[in-house]
């Protein structure tokens, strides 16, 4: 199964890899879950919430072409419902439209059926970034606050 | 934004888009099936839901596929939806559920 989900951003690509990569920045928009990797082709990264203190999702980094193309493995490891969907493939694409850029979010060699939090999060988490670039500013969802209330409450 | 609302406002649009959440990345030729219209009519509704960001689409091999973008409507939601009314319309749309059922 495949999914695609695109935005258009005012922005330019080198910030957007910034925030896409950068653990601090990716907290802000990202259902407060940071990702820590190198970056670099064939290296790991996790990502992990600083409330629950374990990696909510893992994977690898199949292609790293900054700032235009993040292709990634991910599996997902929150619940033990999603355990068993495996892994599957995230691709991130740059691209450059006059003052903005399209990102594109490709979530494919997803099982026929996956269970939809594996995907459903996408709308989410990309117009909590669209907010960000363009206003500097935090995007109150009603996921934004259920998971940072949650992670206030487990590290409590 | 003006777009999305004008593509969400045709009936015709909205089902294509609830067969592709269905079942995404669908080909004309599919999604023609699923409709009492001409190959034409279907393209036409297709090109405006594409020019509102509502479907995106690839090429494979000689088909062109079709896939639901769901990000602009949950930037209507956000604009739109949660900071008037979310509270009020959850319940309310809880409790439509729950009658019809």
């Amino acid at each position: 199964m495949e999914k695609v989900f695109e935005i258009y951003i005012k922005t330019t690509p080198e910030r957007l890899w910034e925030a896409i990569t950068d653990s601090e920045l990716r907290q802000r928009y990202n259902f407060g879950v940071g990702v820590s990797s190198e970056w670099t082709p064939g290296s790991r990264y996790e990502a992990v919430h600083p409330g629950a203190g374990f990696a909510v999702s893992e994977g690898e980094n199949l292609e790293v072409d900054p700032p235009r193309r993040l292709v990634q493995t991910m599996v997902a490891l929150w619940s033990d419902q999603v355990k068993g969907e495996g892994t599957s493939r995230v691709t991130w694409e740059i691209e450059p439209v006059e003052d903005s850029c399209r990102l594109t979010v490709t979530h494919d060699q997803l099982n026929e059926g996956a269970n939809d939090e594996l995907f459903g999060g996408w709308p989410m988490i990309l117009s909590g970034l669209k907010t960000l670039l363009e206003t500097g500013e935090d995007l109150t969802t009603p996921g934004s606050l259920r998971y940072r209330n949650a992670g206030s409450e487990e590290a409590a | 934004m003006d777009e999305v609302f004008k593509a969400l406002a045709d009936p015709t649009r909205r089902s294509l888009l609830d067969a592709l959440r269905e079942e995404d990345g669908q080909s004309l030729s599919s999604l023609e099936r699923g409709l009492p219209m001409t190959r034409f009519g279907v393209m036409k509704h297709l090109r405006v839901l594409e020019e509102a960001g509502l479907v995106t689409t690839r090429r494979r091999g000689r088909e062109k596929l079709h896939f639901l973008n769901a990000v602009p409507i949950q930037l209507i939601h956000e604009r739109w939806v949660s900071k008037y009314a979310e509270p009020w319309a959850a319940a309310l749309t809880g409790l439509k559920r729950e009658i019809e059922e």
